[in-house]
């Protein structure tokens, strides 16, 4: 079988970038992660989005890419999956090159959500949503599906609020030494605890906030230090009140699962490790769904500072989505700019020696969730 | 309420096929409207839809006689294990008061 590289990666600064437009930014990361891959001839492009369309009035951004950098009569194409559209993004170039069509594929993804008031954002987000169902009707949101889940793992579990605020407080950490993080501020648990609750349980430092950014990737046949081992996605439950089990999102332990199967590995051999903290409870879910912690005990391995850059499974070191941003097209891309980083041994937090780095991307609720493992080899 | 249920999953939510089997016949049954909250939020940040309504809390209420849950709006506080009563619908979505 055809076998995928990483050859370079590009990413814009995360946060405010009031003074330019989604197209500079989607072309910033693109031109980084060409130059970074040498210039290679680039045989198609998908670009990762969710919002260009109802919040910057503005699509086709494949063909943009194309043709603004030069590229070319090529394929292209915009990949949609609300908070997994980058790394969906991500897998169509995979499967572009595992298939023989394409020898050098370019996946970037960008968002630009901090022109607009946050109930206009938070409705647009809400599109990722099954409107035609009485839950979106009830007023649910995303922050208040994570809440509703929250209130029932403390139940069960006996967690508190306060390991959602480690969760908050590492991520922050990992970000003060990440200079392409949108938030740089030290903060304290204390703070993080205090702070005004947007869904219960639920306060600001638990949300990943509204961002602008860009990450690009090249990937391509040709071998290079960084193999990508495995691509799997899988969709889930678009429905809080159809799920088995509140407390499982089985999108994200299924596209675990696979992706150890086709990789021959599983998560006793994952060396550092990007999940899709939308909010601090899901980091929570997500590090017990892909098999890095018992069910019911991740909130204990956070309270035991395993998940730090310093523990035996380091997640978020480039500090998640909660403190690095979240420019929701461009997220799925930026956890692969900081594996490779870690994986070449340049990363922010690095971790000594890691050879194998996972990363998982959420879309929805639950509605869609990618995971891909990259190998230094 | 009604619920639908094939291969053991109840829910709420009507499926063209059983995600388990296949089959295209999904049994069908009424069950009562009120329950338990089994697990609720209080949304202080709305879409801009429910501006004018906040805080409201969203609530995942436990049916009675069935697995199934279903997803409600209430407009008071509650907590895990209250007993809640159906109120109607208001723009397609299921209203609980306690
Ligand atoms: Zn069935």
């Amino acid at each position: 079988m055809t076998k995928t590289y990483v050859h370079g990666v590009g990413m814009t600064k995360f946060g405010t970038h009031a003074d330019r437009t989604l197209k500079n930014l989607l072309l910033d990361a693109s031109r980084q992660a060409l130059e970074d891959a040498g210039r290679p001839k680039v045989d198609a492009v998908f670009v990762g989005n969710f919002l260009a369309g109802s919040m910057s009035n503005q699509e086709i951004l494949g063909a943009i890419v194309a043709n603004d950098l030069g590229l070319g009569y090529i394929p292209t194409a915009k990949v949609e999956g609300a908070c997994a559209s980058g790394g969906i993004a991500l897998r169509q170039g995979i499967l572009g090159i595992m298939s023989g069509e394409y020898d050098t594929v370019l996946v970037a993804g960008v968002e630009k959500m901090k022109h607009a008031r946050t109930p206009d954002v938070t409705q647009a987000i809400n599109a990722a949503m099954d409107t035609d169902s009485n839950e979106k009707h009830a007023g649910l949101t995303f922050p208040g599906f994570f809440g509703v889940l929250a209130h029932r793992y403390f139940h069960e579990t006996g967690a508190t609020k306060e390991h959602l605020a480690m969760v908050a407080l590492k991520n922050r950490e990992n970000a003060l030494q990440n200079p392409l993080a949108q938030f740089q501020k030290p903060t304290t648990l204390e703070e993080i605890i205090g702070a005004r609750l947007i869904t219960e349980p639920l306060g600001l430092f638990d949300c990943s906030p509204m961002t602008d950014g860009a990450a690009a990737i090249v990937l391509s046949r040709k071998p290079s230090p960084i193999h990508v081992r495995s691509s799997a996605l899988v969709s889930g439950p678009t429905q809080m009140q159809d799920a088995l089990d509140l407390l499982s999102i089985p999108a994200i332990g299924e596209s675990g699962r696979k992706a150890y199967e086709k990789a021959g590995v599983g998560p006793e051999d994952i060396d550092v490790i990007e999940i899709h903290d939308c909010f601090s409870m899901t980091e929570i879910i997500a590090i017990e769904e892909l098999g890095f912690f018992p069910k019911g005990e991740g909130f204990k391995a956070i309270e035991e500072g395993h998940t730090k850059a310093s523990g035996k499974k380091p997640v978020n070191t480039s500090g998640g989505l909660l403190s690095r941003g979240h420019p929701i097209g461009a997220t799925g891309l930026s956890q692969i700019y900081q594996l490779v980083h870690q994986l070449k041994g340049t990363a922010a937090n690095q971790v000594n020696g890691a050879r194998m780095a996972l990363a998982q991307n959420l879309g929805g609720t639950g509605s869609y969730s990618a995971v891909h493992i990259l190998e230094r080899v | 309420m009604k619920v639908y249920s094939c291969c053991g999953h109840e829910t709420v939510v009507k499926r063209h096929y059983c995600p388990s089997c296949g089959s295209s016949e999904i049994e069908e049954r009424e069950v009562p409207n009120d329950g338990t909250i089994y697990s609720y939020t209080r949304i202080h940040v709305p879409p801009v839809e429910f501006e004018h309504i906040a805080p409201y809390s969203v609530v995942l209420v436990q049916l009675e006689g069935t697995k199934a849950k279903v997803t409600g709006r209430m407009t008071e506080e509650v907590t895990i294990g209250d007993r809640v009563q159906f109120a109607g619908i208001d723009n397609g979505a299921y209203l609980y008061k306690k």
